[in-house]
């Protein structure tokens, strides 16, 4: 392969071949894309794609919430290292510095034979390319006796925003050396290292203002991710606090009670005097209503992440099943720009270059205990594979765990920055 | 033939780089660094703030070019960027070099 093609990934052919089934064009209009989904990746996506077309595509971001509270460091709010307000963030850079049309609304149904994306309160917008990036949803059932209604006392907070100011009450409520219950969800799921983080942040709070309290996490899984350096960081900082049960000890988590705030498993019935609960996970429901999901989750081509199932419709983030990628905001942010470049090039003929992919996860263990882990990846044929990775080392100094602390600090400007500004 | 030399502070220790200058920014190309930045401005500030992690925009570019190759031999030690640095070439960090000069430095 030449350095010029490596580099040119395909751009020319597609964007000859594209303009072919462009009706908009033949009017002079500009090409029009509609993102669904304001978060990591969509977010991204629509900034790319509106910065670099300078004007030349039409984006509109379709976004429900007017406030984004990201769900990357709600764990960091939890534990009172940051506060609510700071993970909070409106679309007015998206709007007035990028020119994109974000339309504060559900988007309930796509016809894709008609490329018209359908709003919640009426009307529709119709595209070119359609990019989903709606994160995930909730699959309530999954765990015996929660519920929507369950929410409120047992919050699942893995949607940032209110639950997760409720679970951040409910953990300072607690009576003292009462008991807090942690439920993780199943593979796969949005932030592999999250429920372990949110543990280590609730054990922090506690140590300072419940220090009789107890941690019990009921895992449905035998193992998880960054486990020896969490619980290493656990026993250093809270020794004594923090249980956790693997599917093996407790037999699997058989019904929930939240009105009595119970979790009955084989080995025993646990009375919380707090909890959160999470459950299993599925793309977010308008990629069903759009069909381009393969059971729970949307398969994708890693060469540029259009859906399998529609060459008009990209799909980012958690909604994707993008193989070893772990479902992180960082990995949609990653994603969007992929899928930023190849639509640029489908819809304006602009040079399509390589698709490169990356993520890094920090986890904070402790004050200035930050860790991390994180990989490249490339495009195969059919999956997105791991190329190099490294994991933050069990016997790191100190000042190296503050480093890591403070890089993530920064990290969290830079990448909310490249969402919204 | 030119050697460019420069003097990096990294976890307290001076390290002193040499690298052949002319070769540094052979076979940039401005536009395919804006492509390939999209993977630094997730953690790199693009306005060039630095809230933990270090501004990168409107450096020399031989400067910029340099640190990188070092990130990318183990001179410099940092698992991100000993990972980032592994997979750019050559030409792909004078691309990055030249399109971060471009953008304007921190204030």
């Amino acid at each position: 392969m030449t350095k010029f093609s490596r580099r040119h990934f395909a751009g020319g052919l597609l964007a000859g071949s594209t303009a072919l089934a462009m009706p908009s064009l033949a009017f002079g209009a500009a090409p029009r894309v509609v993102v669904i989904g304001g978060g990591a990746g969509g977010a991204t996506a629509a900034r790319y794609i509106a910065k670099d077309s300078k004007g030349a595509i039409d984006v509109t971001l379709i976004e429900a919430s007017k406030r984004y509270y990201t769900c990357f460091f709600s764990n960091l709010y939890l534990g009172g290292f940051r506060n609510y307000g700071s993970i909070g963030h409106n679309y007015y850079g998206l709007a007035v510095n990028r020119g994109v049309n974000v339309v504060h609304e559900w988007a309930t149904s796509v016809d894709t034979a008609a490329k018209k994306v359908n709003l919640g309160h009426g009307g529709e917008v119709s595209y070119d390319r359609l990019v989903l990036s709606p994160g995930i949803s909730l699959k309530y059932d999954s765990v015996p006796g929660y519920s929507p209604e369950a929410q409120s006392l047992m919050p699942h907070a893995w949607t940032s925003g209110t639950q997760v100011q409720l679970l951040r009450d409910n953990v300072l409520k607690m009576k003292k050396g009462g008991t807090f219950v942690m439920v993780p969800p199943p593979n796969p799921y949005r932030c592999p290292p999250g429920p372990y983080e949110r543990v280590s942040m609730i054990a922090h709070l506690l140590k300072e203002r419940n220090p009789t309290a107890k941690i019990i996490i009921l895992d449905p899984k035998a193992k998880f991710s960054k486990q020896g350096l969490f619980m290493a960081g656990w026993e250093k900082h809270y020794p004594g606090m923090i249980e956790w049960l693997d599917p093996d000890t407790h037999g699997g988590i058989k019904k929930i009670n939240a009105a009595t705030m119970e979790i009955e498993t084989d080995l025993d019935t646990f009375k919380a005097d707090a909890a959160s609960v999470v459950p299993a996970q599925r793309a977010g429901s308008i990629a069903m209503a759009a069909g381009v999901n393969d059971g729970d989750w949307c398969p994708i081509n890693p060469a540029n992440m259009t859906a399998k199932a529609d060459p008009n419709i990209y799909v980012l983030g958690d909604a994707s099943v993008a193989s070893s990628m772990p479902k992180s905001g960082f990995s949609a942010n990653s994603q969007a720009k992929v899928a930023a470049n190849h639509i640029r090039g489908e819809l304006t003929g602009s040079r399509v270059y390589e698709p490169r992919f990356a993520n890094t996860c920090w986890s904070l263990i402790g004050t200035n205990d930050g860790i991390k882990v994180g990989a490249n990846y490339k495009a195969g044929a059919e999956k997105i594979d791991v190329t190099d990775k490294f994991i933050s080392q069990g016997d790191e100094a100190a000042d190296v765990r503050k480093a890591t602390y403070e890089e993530s600090l920064g990290w969290y400007a830079g990448i909310t920055s490249d969402m919204f500004s | 033939m030119r050697l460019f030399a420069v003097t990096v502070l990294v976890a307290g220790t001076l390290s002193t780089i040499p690298v052949q200058a002319e070769d540094l920014l052979a076979g940039a190309d401005i536009g395919y660094g804006e492509y390939l930045s999209g993977e630094c401005v997730t953690c790199h500030s693009q306005d060039g703030a630095d809230k933990g992690i270090p501004s990168i925009t409107g450096l020399d570019p031989e400067t910029f070019a340099t640190v990188m190759h070092a990130y990318k031999v183990g001179d410099i030690e940092h698992p991100v960027m000993k990972m980032v640095t592994s997979r750019l070439d050559a030409e792909q960090i004078a691309s990055l070099a030249v399109f971060f000069a471009s953008l304007p430095a921190a204030e």
